[in-house]
């Protein structure tokens, strides 16, 4: 490298983005629009470092190889922050095996954790775990190993193993104490205070109450019946029923289940589950129908017998019918539980993120912005979608992935 | 031309106080080396350091019998290895893209890191008297028995050069093995060449080929 270069970077590395920035200001030679595009991507200024990082791999020359998948990695993390799930992965793989071919460890573990954590946000747990079992973290210093627990965490959180989601976040505090970084130093403690922030609500004969990650995970396991409305499936202990492609099913085990063990009403079942204000005959007949679906549907896990004013619903082992319901009922939930990360995501990235159609992400956004819970700035392709400031939409349950205990 | 493996002889550091080698000089009894904010005199026998100065270090490093220069931003300092004191300053030929420093026949001669050149300069105003251009990346250079040698570092190649000082025409090449590059370089004046390699902190002695 040659003096301004390192003293940029020397400068960068002390926190002093615009030390850094005046000394490279007026250079384009690769070295220099790398740095560059690193100290803009600090200042908060997305598409400019992504011009930049473009560029400055471009400069590079045919020896500069670990110079360019440096770039890569850069380019690729400002992609996952500012949520373009599009961007090519294959790139960053490519990256990633020239930094470890070359001897680079650090940054290529840091590539690793940035492809586990574009897993995660689009919900291919399974895959990302796998990615993290490759990865030593003992080696690292304190600011990757942050990010690597931090993913760690993220794949416990959505498997609802608190526990040990708990003892990795912890390691991730100790780590980015250690690296002084502050916005890590946030970052870890946001992680954290979801665990503590309730979950759920639990809907029972009782009554309702709030659930942390913690009662959930323990309602999971206990003998309870539960119909969780987080992700549309019936389940006791490790047996689940899906009805997520259900919804008229869904909706009335929910009404059973709230009711359980008095039994639901007839019209409280047809305007729950069909919106019908009031029961005609062919009503009747279609509610029938439908809880005889219910019924072959749910046979393992419960039992639903006609009344004199409806239905009942009886878990077939001894256990509550109880109700696992997001804190706070909305439609388009699940939309809402990616945009309360506080990013700022493109429609598209919602919709790979959700694995839904965009024209189905577009309506629930429309949806949720004509009731003034999302805002959106730009245009055209560049039109990105957020929460407005201060909500507190508590996600965890509401994320995708894989069911919990899968 | 003449082809040769570097044969590394000894290795320094990284040391604790010190991130980088960005530059290196031997003032007959010391090696000094540069790691950004300050110079590093070692004992090369027993590897040890016997003092720093707190002088902006960025790039080459060059000792003229008495004093010693440091390129630092877009600058050559004219420091006192005795007070540590900035004596005067020059501007860097490469206006700051400058890596490599050496002093040798009433001249500092200036590597360009990736315009591939190297300038010969006054000491005293930092006006340019020649240049002479290489094909590589130029990250050190030195002379020895009137013989000029540049070390180069290109991404994963890396190599120490005796190139002919008027044509540019490489006459020897010692390349460095796999992983490790050259910033920095300086000889004894005899059979060895202090070479600086970067990020890694370390500080390698190469054979001098006879």
């Amino acid at each position: 490298m040659d003096s301004l270069i390192v003293a940029a970077a020397q400068a960068l590395a002390a926190g002093d983005v615009l030390g850094a920035l005046k000394r490279v200001a007026l250079r384009d030679d690769a070295p220099a629009l790398a740095l560059r595009g690193i100290a803009m991507a600090q200042l908060g200024d997305l598409a400019r470092a992504k011009t930049l990082l473009k560029s400055a791999a471009r400069a590079f020359g045919p020896r500069e190889a670990v110079a360019r998948a440096r770039c890569v990695v850069a380019e690729a993390e400002i992609a996952l922050v500012s949520r373009d799930l599009g961007w090519p992965e294959k790139a960053l793989e490519t990256a990633r095996a020239a930094l470890e071919k070359h001897g680079d460890r650090i940054n290529a573990a840091h590539a690793r954790n940035l492809q586990i954590r574009r897993l995660l946000l689009i919900g291919h747990l399974d895959e990302a775990e796998r990615l993290l079992a490759r990865l030593d973290p003992s080696p690292l210093p304190p600011a990757v190993r942050a990010s690597h627990e931090l993913a760690v965490a993220g794949i416990a959180i959505r498997r609802l193993r608190i526990e040990p989601a708990r003892a990795a976040l912890t390691r991730a505090a100790e780590a980015a104490q250690k690296a002084g970084i502050p916005a890590l130093i946030v970052e870890v403690q946001d992680a954290a205070r979801l665990l503590d922030e309730p979950a759920a609500r639990l809907v029972a004969k009782e009554g309702e109450r709030p659930l942390s990650l913690d009662e959930v995970e323990a309602l999971l396991a206990s003998d309870a019946f539960v119909v969780d409305a987080c992700r549309n499936v019936v389940r006791r202990a490790g047996d689940i029923i899906s009805l997520v492609s259900r919804p008229v099913l869904f909706a009335l085990a929910r009404v059973l289940a709230e009711a359980a063990p008095a039994d639901a009403p007839r019209a409280l079942l047809l305007s729950r589950a069909f919106g019908a204000r009031h029961a005609d005959e062919s009503h009747r007949a279609r509610l029938r129908v439908e809880v005889g679906r219910l019924r072959a549907a749910l046979e393992p896990l419960a039992e639903i017998s006609a009344t004199a004013e409806g239905f009942v619903l009886t878990p077939r082992l001894p256990g509550d019918a109880v109700v696992l319901a997001p804190p706070v009922e909305v439609e388009h939930a699940s939309v809402l539980a990616l945009l309360s990360d506080g990013e700022a995501w493109s429609s598209s990235a919602l919709s790979i993120a959700l694995s839904t159609s965009p024209r189905t992400v577009q309506r629930a956004l429309d949806a949720l912005a004509t009731a003034g819970m999302v805002q959106s700035v730009g245009n055209g392709r560049a039109c990105r979608w957020m929460m407005p400031p201060v909500v507190g939409f508590p996600t965890t349950l509401l994320l995708p992935g894989p069911l919990p205990s899968d | 031309m003449k082809k040769l493996q570097a044969e590394i002889i000894r290795e320094y550091g990284p040391f604790d106080n010190a991130p980088r080698v960005n530059g290196v000089t031997f003032d007959g009894q010391h090696v000094w080396f540069a790691s950004g904010e300050k110079l590093h005199a070692l004992n090369p026998e027993s590897g040890e350091q016997v003092r720093t100065i707190d002088v902006a270090s960025h790039a080459g490093t060059a000792f003229d019998g008495r004093y010693l220069y440091q390129i630092a931003e877009d600058q050559i300092h004219k420091v006192d290895p005795e007070t540590g004191k900035i004596l005067s300053t020059i501007p860097a030929p490469g206006h700051g893209g400058d890596s490599g420093l050496a002093w040798s026949e009433g001249s500092l001669w200036v590597g360009q890191h990736r315009g591939r050149k190297i300038y010969e300069i006054d000491p005293e105003t930092g006006a340019i008297r020649r240049t002479i251009e290489s094909n590589r990346i130029v990250t050190g250079v030195t002379w020895v028995d009137g013989e000029l040698w540049h070390g180069t570092w290109e991404g994963e190649e890396s190599d120490v050069r005796r190139v002919d000082p008027v044509t540019g025409d490489v006459l020897e090449r010692l390349e460095m093995p796999e992983g490790t590059g050259v910033s920095g370089l300086e000889s004894d004046g005899k059979d060895r060449f202090y070479a600086g390699g970067g990020g890694s902190g370390k500080l390698r002695v190469i054979r001098r080929p006879r």
